[in-house]
């Protein structure tokens, strides 16, 4: 394992093309995230079409490419304007932009690109070991395990970003309800299609993540039009000196394993990992006082937890084909859209293409690194393209994008339907995140469902007799009504 | 505006009970084909089950809790809803191009851009940026229209 590791990150190194690509998205990746309302999942939508005709290795190391390095930009804006330019990065602001203000901009930003590093770079690490154990164990799922997980999965969409638990459910159902549009798999009826027969094979991904994602952003942002940004000036990006190191390195370290763990977790991701982070750096730090004030841990604890959620997110994408985030679920529809099915059949015929996906995230995150270090300052300024110049732009490439992926104008008008319907959710209080999960998970649920009636001769509550299937289900369970459970007894305490 | 808590809970309700509606209206499979599975019709039906068990749990979370009345968006949001109508008959009976080069300039102004320069450039380089990536490079055909039945012949 380790030894194919070591040669699929020598083969990355020493394909020029991929590597190039690499330096590429990094730039854009990092332009994207510190664009603010642009981020990570509306970037990697957006490009998605793009990698269409590339060889798949490279379209994966692309989108992936774009999750790491948006993910690191979003603290760029968050130090220096307190905008942060992904949801990842909020809790950078706490500490990063009071820092900023003191003249220390420069400090802050090194503490952040560093502590962003060794938290990508842990993740890479962990997922390399922890991918193919998670597929061994993976190898002996049948219907009925599969069915409990993906149950899970959509249980923990309940915590996934913003909006309550019950909204996010009820968007999640959405989705699954979204996936059974389209002729049925097993019996050919159709369903929902209103004789429209382009809708046959179902609704397809990429228009509609495009509709969710950036239309719904872009009339979002709409409102936002006019808005006066203050900004901090800054000579140069500064490495955290030898004291700086003293004080950050605990906290690094714990946010890494903070991080990775909690993007593991189907439906959590890199927003969670870095108010856990920062939370965390601020209990164990003996100068909790300083923290709101421009603690260089507050910084730390926030970058590398959210940095190290983005490789422990892409363990249950590759490995169980369950998303971890919004942007874990666009790299799946390129997983799938690209031929790589997720799952066992992956790590076991396809491992080499595994391996150099994770080399791709490695060297993703050497260039951020880079870039971050020597050229933060050129990017904060792209932060400030007027919105009347920027979204317009964001329009054109996504109903090109839209069009591109079959040729078909329904997939533009789609994307231009589920923009609204995005937007008037969010509008609500209702994430689209869990509708885009809930429609990926929705065909494994029904299929495995029906797998496992057919299996069990129609005795669904068989189910609950196979062990590791039982185990998801109780996960499930204690996930959805474990917290109310909780506040009902310590109430009666 | 002033939102009542039951609006959107109400809206959903009807929307699940639509679906049920629609569901229960579907072809039924012969029992050889489905065996001890599940008819098509049942999936729609469970999911839309459990919507309506959490449309309720939202219902008394939003009557507890008195959700705050959300203010109307202004003329920037709207007009852009009003654009992609507008982008939807420019692509229908011109071109898809006209239409992305019509938005793309309205959407410049109407969001308060105010050097016309600046948008049209935009609207002009972008399509005509990316019409060049994609035919050239990933060899994708577009929808025939005015601009396209120029190009293509």
């Amino acid at each position: 394992m380790f030894e194919q590791a070591l040669l699929a990150m020598a083969s990355v190194a020493t394909d020029p093309y991929l590597l190039f690509l690499i330096f590429v998205t990094t730039i854009l990746g990092v332009v994207i995230g510190v664009l603010p309302g642009l981020g990570a999942t509306t970037g990697a939508a957006l490009l998605l079409p793009f990698t269409l005709t590339m060889d798949p290795v490279h379209a994966i190391a692309v989108l992936a490419t774009i999750y790491v390095s948006a993910t690191f930009a979003g603290s760029i804006t968050a130090i220096l304007i307190n905008t942060p330019g992904t949801s990842a990065a909020a809790a950078t602001t706490f500490d990063g932009y009071p820092l900023a203000q003191k003249g220390e901009a420069g400090r802050a930003l090194g503490v952040a690109v560093i502590s962003s590093t060794v938290g990508g770079v842990f993740s890479v690490i962990v997922l390399c070991f922890a991918a193919p154990l998670l597929a061994r164990v993976a190898y002996e799922f049948r219907s009925p395990e599969y069915f409990a997980l993906t149950v899970f999965g959509l249980s923990m969409l309940a915590s996934i970003s913003a909006g309550g638990a019950v909204k996010n459910l009820i968007g999640g159902i959405f989705g699954v309800w979204l996936s059974t549009i389209g002729a049925e798999r097993v019996t050919g009826i159709e369903r929902f299609m209103f004789g429209n027969y382009e809708l046959y094979e179902g609704l397809h991904f990429v228009p509609i993540f495009i509709g969710l994602f950036a239309i719904s952003e872009l009339l979002v942002q709409s409102k936002t039009v006019n808005k006066i940004v203050n900004t901090v000036s800054m000579k140069a990006v500064k490495l955290p000196t030898k004291e700086d190191y003293k004080k950050i390195w605990k906290t690094i370290l714990r946010s890494c394993g903070i991080g990775t763990f909690i993007g593991v977790l189907p439906a959590e991701g890199a927003t969670v990992a870095s108010m856990i982070g920062y939370s965390e750096a601020r209990r164990w730090s003996k100068n909790k006082d300083e923290f709101g004030k421009g603690a260089i841990e507050g910084i730390a604890g926030a970058e590398a937890a959210n940095n190290s959620a983005t490789g422990g997110a892409m363990v249950p994408t590759m490995v169980l084909g369950i998303p971890g985030s919004g942007t874990t679920a666009i790299i799946l529809v390129g997983l799938m859209v690209h031929g790589l099915r997720p799952g066992v059949y992956l790590f076991t015929e396809q491992v080499e293409k595994v391996y150099q996906i994770f080399g791709s995230m490695f060297f993703a995150n050497i260039m951020f690194m880079l870039m971050g270090l020597y050229a933060a300052k050129i990017f904060a300024r792209v932060s400030l393209v007027p919105t009347a110049i920027l979204w317009p732009i964001v329009f054109g490439l996504s109903v090109i994008g839209a069009y591109a992926f079959q040729g078909q104008l329904l997939d533009v008008w789609l994307a231009l339907i589920f923009g609204v319907i995005g937007f008037f959710a969010r509008r609500h209080g209702f994430s689209v995140a869990p509708i885009a999960v809930g429609l990926i998970l929705g065909e494994m649920v029904e299929t495995n469902l029906q797998h496992s009636l057919k299996m069990f001769d129609g005795a669904w509550w068989m189910i609950f007799t196979q062990p590791l299937a039982l185990m998801f289900l109780v996960f499930a369970f204690l996930g959805l009504c474990g917290p109310y459970i909780y506040s009902l007894i310590t109430k009666r305490k | 505006m002033t939102n009542k808590f039951y609006t959107i809970p109400l809206f959903l309700t009807i929307f699940s009970i639509i679906i049920i509606g629609i569901s229960l209206q579907l072809d039924t499979s012969p029992e050889m084909i489905v065996g001890d599975s599940m008819q098509a019709r049942s999936f729609p039906i469970f999911l839309m089950i459990l919507n309506l068990i959490l449309i309720s749990v939202l219902t008394f979370q939003y009557k507890k809790n008195n959700p705050e009345p959300i203010k109307l968006e202004k003329f920037p949001t709207w007009g852009s809803m009003g654009l992609f109508f507008i982008f939807y008959l420019l692509t229908v009976y011109t071109d898809m191009f006209i239409g992305i080069f019509v938005v793309m300039l309205l959407m410049g102004l109407l969001w308060g851009e105010k050097r016309i320069w600046v948008s049209f450039l935009t609207a002009t380089l972008t399509p005509l940026f990316i019409f060049l990536l994609f035919d050239f490079v990933l060899k994708i055909r577009f929808p025939r229209g005015i601009l396209m039945d120029m190009y293509y012949g």
